[in-house]
C-alpha cells in the first residue's frame, strides 16, 4: 500500500508520468510522507534552502514573495499533484519565497540526490520542471513586482515614449578617419563591436563604418585593406537627436536603409543608437502604427498598417499592459483607422448633402474589442429640411456606406453577420427615425428591440457631426430611466446566463480533469457583466457606454455599485485579460481566436481568481432577481 | 546455523524449552529497553516504529500472531519505503472467524517462517525507536507473550497509544474539562481514520493498518506543540499504556 500508493499518485502527474516503473518504484522507496497543518509555513523566503522536492498528495499550498516594503505577492496557488521546492533543492540556494499551507496538507518528500539524478538523466522530466518552476518564477514573480514599482509606472511606460538618448549607447568607440581599413576591422574585432565612428582631428564625427560595410565595400569588391577608411565609410551621417523620440529615429533609419545612427546633442556626438535597440518598437508600437495610419492615401495602404495591430497586442502583454489599457490603445487604433477610411469615403464621395455622424456599437461602441472584432456600425444623419434634400441624403449615404462597408473588410474588419452594419438601411437613418427605434424599443421591449437595445444603446461616435449623437445618447439617457417593464427585460436578459459556479467547485480539494468542456467566457462571464453595467446605467441615467466607464461612474451613485463597483471593475479587468491572452495565444498559434476557455490550462492562481469572479457575478444577479422579479427564482 | 543446530533448535522447541537470545537480539532488545533514553528527545528528533499485528484471536493464552506490520517514522515524517510486513506460521491454529477478519488462509501461512524466525527481525527493526500502535497494549501483549515464552524476556521499553493521545488531544481541547465519559465515541482505528479523512486501506491488514495508525499519529503529532507536548517524555506521559 505504501509503495504502490505512490507510484500510483506518481503516475498520474507530470512529470512523473514520464518515468518508467522501475525509475517510480525508486522515488517511492525513498519518499516520506509529512502533515502540514492549514497555516504551516512550509518553507521560508529567503530561508535555508530545501532539501526535498515536496509534492502536493493532498490539500493545497500559497507560494507567495513578502516584499521588503508593501504587501504580499502571491505567485501561485499550488494544489494536489503541483511540487514546489524545486528551484532552492536543485540550487542549494535560499528559498525563493514562502510557502505556506492554505488547508491541511500532505506532501510526498523526494530527496535531493533522487531527483537530481532524475534531473541528469531524463530530459522530459528536466524539461516540464524546469519549464513550469522558472518561467513561472521569472515571468510572473518579476513582472508583478515590476508592475507594481514606481520607475516602471504600471506596464505603461512604453519605449515609443522615450527619447533616443534614454536607450542610446554612449559607449561609442571612434577612430581617426585616416587610418587603414585593416587597422579599423582589427578594432572593431578586438571591442567586438559592429560600427566605428570615425572622427577629424578636431573629434567631430565625420563619417561611420559599419560590418555591412566591410563586407559589402571591401571583401565582395577585393578592396585593398590597406587604404585609408575614409575610402569606405559612410559620409552622409544621418543622425538623431537625443531629444527625439525613437520612433521617428526609427523612421529615417527605415526611410535611408540604415542600421545604425549617431545620436547627437547640438552637434555633438553622444552615443549610437542601432536597429536592435528599436526592434521592440520596430513596426510594433501604436504609436508609429498610429503615425502610419496617418500617412496612407489609399484603403490599401492602411491594409498594411491594419495587420500590425495584432502585433502590438502581443507587444503590450508582454510589457504587462492591463487590460483596460490594451483594449483602449486598440480601440485608438481602430478609431482612427475608421476615420482614414471615413476621410478617403469622403474625398471619393464629396461633402454629404447634410451633416452626419458615423457611430460604432456594441464592443466597439464600449472600447472593449480585443482584436479586429466584426463591423458594428451605424450612421445618424441630420433630418433633411426638403424632400429633394431627402433624396440626395439617401442616394449618397448609401453609397458612401456601402464604401466602408467593403474598405472595412478589406482592411481586415470581417462583416457583421446580424448585418448591424450602416450598409444596411435601417441603420442609417435621420436623427428623427433613430429616436423614433429607440423610443418603440422601450416602450414596447419585444425580444427583438431589447436585443437591439443591448447592441445600439453602446453606441460612440467616430467622425462628422458629433451633436447629432450626442443628441442622440441624451434622449435615450433621459427616456430610459423611469421605464420599468423595458429595464425588466434589460434586467431578464443580463441574469439568463449565469456564470459556471460549479465549474471550478473541486479547485483545490479535488482534481478538476474530470471538467473536459471548455468554458465560453464572453457568454457566460463577460456578457452578463457587460449586461449589469449598461442595464444599472440605463437606470440610473448614467450616459457612459464603456463598461468600467460606466461602473466607475456608477460608484459614485447610491446603489449596488457603490458597494461592488472596485470587485466588479477588477474582475472585469480580469476576464478580459484572460480573454486577451487567450485569444493572442491562439493567434500566435494561427488559430483563429475565440472566446473557449480550458480551465486546465488555467493556473491555480487564475481558477481562483475565475472562481472568485464567477461568485461575484451570481452574486449581483441574485439580486438583479431580487430588485427586478422579487418572488419568484429564476 | 549448521543442519544440527536446525534440528536441535526445533527439538527444543518441540519441547516448550526457552532458548537464549542470539547477541544481535540481545543487543536489539537491550536497545528497546533502554529507550528510557530517548526520552529526552524532541518529538521532531525520535524515532518511531508504528506497529500492528494481527492474530488468529483476541485470547492472549490460545491466541498467536499471524502477521507484523511496521512503519517507521522520524519526527512527523513517514518513512515509506522502510516498512516491516510479515506474514508469520501462527504457533496456533488459525480459526475460521478470525480468517474472515484478515483474510490471512492457513494454506497461506504454512509456507511462512515460525514467529521465532521473525521476531529477531522485528526487534531489529525497532532499534532504538518508541514503539506506538492503536490500542497498542493488545498487539504488544502477544509480542512479549512469544519473547517470554522464547527468551523468558519482555519488551520494557515505554509504548505510546494514538488512542490515548486522540482522546487527551479531545480532552485539551473541550478548554480542560473533565473528558465526557458519558459521550459514545468510536475509537476504532477504522472509525478515527475517517474522522480525520486518512484513506482507508485494506482493513485488518497489519501494514495497512500501521501506516493508517502512522497518518494518525502524525496528524496528532502537528496538533501537540499548541498542546505544550514537545518531547518523548511528554508523549509517553499522555499516550502511555
Amino acid at each position: 500500500m505504501l509503495i504502490t500508493d505512490t507510484i500510483e499518485f506518481l503516475k498520474g502527474i507530470p512529470p512523473f508520468q514520464f518515468l518508467e516503473e522501475g525509475a517510480l518504484g525508486e522515488l517511492a522507496s525513498g519518499a516520506t510522507l509529512e502533515f502540514y497543518p492549514k497555516g504551516t509555513m512550509i518553507l521560508k523566503q529567503d530561508g535555508q534552502p530545501s532539501d526535498y522536492l515536496r509534492v502536493i498528495k493532498k490539500g493545497g499550498v500559497k507560494v507567495y514573495i513578502q516584499p521588503e516594503q508593501g504587501e504580499e505577492i502571491i505567485i501561485d496557488y499550488r494544489s494536489e499533484g503541483d511540487s514546489f521546492g524545486l528551484l532552492s533543492m536543485v540550487g542549494q540556494d535560499r528559498s525563493r519565497a514562502n510557502v505556506t499551507a492554505i488547508e491541511d496538507t500532505i506532501c510526498y518528500l523526494f530527496e535531493r540526490r533522487t531527483i537530481q539524478r532524475l534531473i541528469d538523466t531524463n530530459p522530459h522530466f528536466t524539461e516540464y520542471f524546469f519549464k513550469t518552476f522558472l518561467t513561472k518564477y521569472i515571468d510572473k514573480t518579476y513582472k508583478e513586482m515590476r508592475d507594481r514599482s514606481l520607475l516602471y509606472g504600471g506596464g505603461e511606460k512604453l519605449l515609443f515614449t522615450t527619447p533616443v538618448g534614454e536607450i542610446a549607447n554612449p559607449d561609442v568607440v571612434t577612430a581617426s578617419q585616416d587610418i587603414t581599413i585593416r587597422e579599423a576591422a582589427s578594432l572593431m574585432s578586438g571591442r567586438r563591436i559592429s560600427c566605428l565612428v570615425l572622427v577629424d582631428a578636431e573629434g567631430a564625427p565625420v563619417g561611420i563604418v559599419t560590418d555591412r560595410d566591410l563586407r559589402d565595400k571591401v571583401v565582395a569588391k577585393g578592396r585593398d585593406v590597406d587604404s585609408p577608411i575614409r575610402r569606405i565609410m559612410s559620409v552622409s551621417l544621418i543622425r538623431t537627436d537625443v531629444r527625439d523620440y525613437c520612433f521617428e529615429a526609427l523612421l529615417k533609419m527605415v526611410r535611408y536603409n540604415i542600421h545604425h545612427m549617431l545620436v547627437v546633442d547640438e552637434g555633438k556626438l553622444r552615443g549610437i543608437i542601432t536597429n536592435h535597440d528599436l526592434m521592440m518598437i520596430q513596426g510594433t508600437s501604436p504609436i508609429s502604427v498610429a503615425k502610419e495610419i496617418e500617412a496612407q492615401q489609399t484603403i490599401d495602404g492602411l491594409v498594411g498598417a491594419s495587420q500590425k495591430i495584432n502585433r502590438i497586442v502581443g507587444l503590450l502583454l508582454k510589457e504587462g499592459a492591463k487590460a483596460g489599457n490594451i483594449t483602449r490603445i486598440i480601440s485608438e487604433i481602430n478609431d482612427r483607422m475608421l476615420k482614414k477610411i471615413l476621410w478617403l469615403a469622403e474625398r471619393t464621395f464629396g461633402q454629404p448633402p447634410v451633416p452626419y455622424c458615423w457611430i460604432v456599437m456594441g464592443s466597439e461602441g464600449r472600447k472593449e474589442q480585443t482584436f479586429k472584432t466584426d463591423q458594428d456600425n451605424a450612421l445618424i444623419y441630420d433630418d433633411p429640411a426638403t424632400p429633394e434634400e431627402e433624396g440626395l441624403a439617401t442616394e449618397y449615404f448609401a453609397n458612401f456606406s456601402v464604401f466602408m462597408r467593403d474598405a472595412l473588410v478589406q482592411c481586415g474588419f470581417p462583416l457583421c453577420p446580424g448585418n448591424y452594419m450602416a450598409s444596411n438601411p435601417s441603420w442609417r437613418q435621420p436623427l428623427s427615425v433613430w429616436k423614433e427605434y429607440f423610443s418603440n424599443w422601450i416602450k414596447t421591449p419585444t425580444t427583438d428591440a431589447i436585443l437591439f437595445s443591448a447592441i445600439l444603446f453602446d453606441f460612440r461616435p467616430i467622425h462628422g457631426d458629433i451633436t447629432l449623437a450626442e443628441r442622440l445618447r441624451a434622449y435615450l439617457t433621459q427616456l430610459a430611466s423611469n421605464e420599468d417593464m423595458f429595464l425588466r427585460n434589460l434586467a431578464e436578459m443580463a441574469v439568463k446566463l449565469r456564470p459556471p459556479l460549479g465549474f471550478f467547485r473541486t479547485f483545490v480539494v479535488e482534481k478538476s480533469g474530470e471538467h473536459k468542456d471548455a468554458l465560453n467566457l464572453k457568454y457566460k462571464c463577460i456578457a452578463p457583466m457587460v449586461d449589469i453595467a449598461r442595464l444599472y446605467s440605463l437606470a440610473a441615467g448614467v450616459s457612459e457606454v464603456g463598461t468600467l466607464d460606466r461602473i466607475a461612474a456608477l460608484k459614485r451613485l447610491p446603489g449596488a455599485m457603490a458597494e461592488h463597483g472596485d470587485d466588479l471593475e477588477q474582475a472585469f479587468e480580469f476576464l478580459s485579460l484572460l480573454r486577451i491572452h487567450h485569444q493572442y495565444d491562439q493567434i500566435e498559434a494561427g488559430l483563429e481566436p475565440d472566446n473557449f476557455i480550458n480551465p486546465d490550462k488555467l493556473s491555480n492562481l487564475e481558477k481562483k481568481t475565475f472562481k472568485e469572479v464567477c461568485q461575484l457575478i451570481s452574486r449581483i444577479q441574485d439580486s438583479l432577481v431580487k430588485q427586478y422579479f422579487p418572488g419568484t427564482t429564476l | 546455523m549448521t543442519l544440527a543446530m536446525e534440528i536441535f533448535r526445533g527439538r527444543r522447541r518441540q519441547k516448550g524449552a526457552r532458548r537464549v537470545p542470539s547477541k544481535a537480539l540481545e543487543d536489539s532488545l537491550d536497545t528497546l529497553k533502554d529507550s528510557y533514553d530517548l526520552l529526552g528527545l524532541l518529538i521532531e528528533d525520535a524515532r518511531f516504529v508504528i506497529f500492528d499485528t494481527e492474530l488468529t484471536g483476541l485470547k492472549l493464552r490460545k491466541d498467536s500472531i499471524v502477521s507484523i506490520g511496521a512503519v517507521k517514522m522520524v519526527g512527523g515524517r513517514i518513512h515509506l519505503g522502510d516498512y516491516f510486513y510479515r506474514l508469520v506460521r501462527p504457533e496456533t491454529a488459525l480459526t475460521g472467524r478470525s480468517v474472515l477478519i484478515h483474510e490471512i488462509t492457513p494454506e497461506e501461512v504454512s509456507t511462512c517462517p515460525d514467529i521465532e524466525t521473525l521476531l529477531p527481525e522485528f526487534i531489529e527493526y525497532c532499534r532504538d525507536s518508541v514503539l506506538v500502535g492503536h490500542f497498542v497494549s493488545v498487539d504488544l501483549g502477544f509480542v512479549n507473550k512469544e519473547l517470554k515464552r522464547l527468551y523468558n524476556r519482555t519488551l520494557q521499553s515505554p509504548a505510546i497509544d494514538t488512542q490515548r493521545i486522540y482522546r487527551w488531544l479531545a480532552q485539551q481541547r473541550e478548554n480542560g474539562c473533565a473528558y465526557h465519559e458519558g459521550r459514545i465515541e468510536e475509537l476504532d482505528l477504522t472509525s478515527l481514520a475517517g474522522r480525520y479523512r486518512i484513506p482507508v486501506g485494506r482493513a485488518h491488514n497489519a501494514l495497512d493498518d500501521a501506516y493508517m495508525t502512522a497518518q494518525l499519529f502524525q496528524r496528532f503529532l502537528a496538533e501537540l506543540p499548541g498542546a505544550g507536548i514537545r518531547t518523548v517524555a511528554d508523549l509517553i506521559r499522555i499516550g502511555r499504556l
